[in-house]
C-alpha cells in the first residue's frame, strides 16, 4: 500500500484530503505544517512516503520551504511533491517549480481529478 | 465669532487629540466598531470550523455505508446507483472546501481590522504606559484566496 504525507493546517482540508485517499486504498500520515512533516519525513524516527502532498501558505514552514528541504535530502529526490492550495499566481507556482515540486494543484480539489494525479506521479 | 472662541466652547469629547479632523468619541467608537467585527469574525470561523468538521464525519460516515453495501452482491442498476452516490459524495467534498478559503480569508480580513484598530489607538491615545504601543502590522501580502466561485482548481504538473 502506498504511503502519502499529507500536510495542511487547516483541520478540515486534512479531513478531506484524508477521505479522498483513504477512500483510494492510501496509507495517510498526516501533518499539521511543514515543520511537523518535516520533523514526521526526516526525524529520528523518519519514514519514506511515496508521496507529499502539501499546502503553501501555514504556519512556520510553508510548503516550498518544506519542498526544497525534502529536495535537499537525498532519500527525497524522487519522491513525487504535489503542493495544493489557494495560490494560484504564476509567481507562486514558479517558486514551486525551482524548489523542486512535481505539480501545482490548485484548490478546491475535485478528489476523482486529485486521485488521477496522484496515480499517475507516484512511483 | 474667531477661531479661539471656536476651541473654547466645543464640547471636551468632541475635542481632536491624535488625527486632525477626528474627534476622541469617534475615534472610540470606530475602534469599538473594528473590535466588535473582527471578534464576530473569529466566532464566525469557529462556527464554519465546527459545521464543516460535523459534515465530513457525517460523509465518512456514508462513504462507509456505501463501501458495505457495495461489497454486496447487487444487480448493474444497483452498482451504478453506488457509483453515482460516490461521485455525489466526492462533488460534496469539493464544495466543502470553501471552509478552508472562507477561513483564510476571514482571518487575512481579521489581521487588517486589528491593524486598522490598533494604528487608530496609537494615534489617538498615543503609547502605552510602559510607551510601547504594541501596533500589529498590516498583512504585508495580497488575500491569498482570489477564487470567486468554487469550480475545482487547475491541476498543473511541471
Amino acid at each position: 500500500m502506498h504511503s502519502i504525507l499529507a500536510v495542511d493546517d487547516s483541520a478540515s482540508m486534512r479531513q478531506m484530503v484524508a477521505f479522498t485517499l483513504k477512500s483510494a486504498g492510501y496509507n495517510v500520515v498526516e501533518a499539521v505544517d511543514g515543520q511537523d512533516a518535516w520533523e514526521k519525513a526526516n526525524g529520528s524516527a523518519g519514514r519514506n512516503f511515496d508521496l507529499v502532498l502539501t499546502d503553501q501558505n501555514m504556519p512556520r514552514m510553508d510548503g516550498i520551504s518544506l519542498t526544497k528541504k525534502l529536495r535537499d535530502n537525498p532519500k527525497f529526490k524522487a519522491t513525487p511533491i504535489l503542493i495544493l492550495t489557494t495560490e494560484s499566481s504564476d509567481q507562486m507556482k514558479q517558486a514551486g517549480r525551482n524548489a523542486g515540486a512535481t505539480g501545482w494543484l490548485v484548490k478546491p480539489f475535485d478528489p476523482a481529478k486529485l486521485l488521477e494525479v496522484i496515480q499517475k506521479v507516484i512511483r | 465669532m474667531n477661531e479661539e472662541s471656536d476651541v473654547n466652547d466645543a464640547d471636551p469629547d468632541e475635542l481632536t487629540e491624535g488625527a486632525p479632523g477626528l474627534s476622541l468619541a469617534v475615534a472610540t467608537d470606530l475602534q469599538d466598531s473594528l473590535l466588535i467585527a473582527s471578534n464576530d469574525l473569529e466566532r464566525l470561523h469557529t462556527l464554519l470550523a465546527d459545521a464543516c468538521d460535523t459534515l465530513m464525519q457525517r460523509f465518512t460516515d456514508a462513504s462507509q455505508h456505501i463501501g458495505q453495501l457495495m461489497a454486496r452482491p447487487a444487480d448493474e442498476s444497483t452498482t451504478a446507483s453506488f457509483q453515482q452516490l460516490t461521485r455525489d459524495l466526492g462533488g460534496a467534498v469539493t464544495a466543502l472546501q470553501f471552509q478552508d478559503m472562507a477561513a483564510q480569508l476571514i482571518h487575512h480580513t481579521n489581521h487588517r481590522l486589528r491593524s486598522c484598530a490598533d494604528s487608530l489607538a496609537r494615534e489617538m491615545f498615543g503609547a502605552d504606559e510602559d510607551g510601547a504601543a504594541v501596533v500589529e502590522p498590516p498583512p504585508q501580502r495580497p488575500n491569498p484566496v482570489t477564487q470567486a466561485e468554487m469550480d475545482a482548481g487547475s491541476v498543473e504538473l511541471f
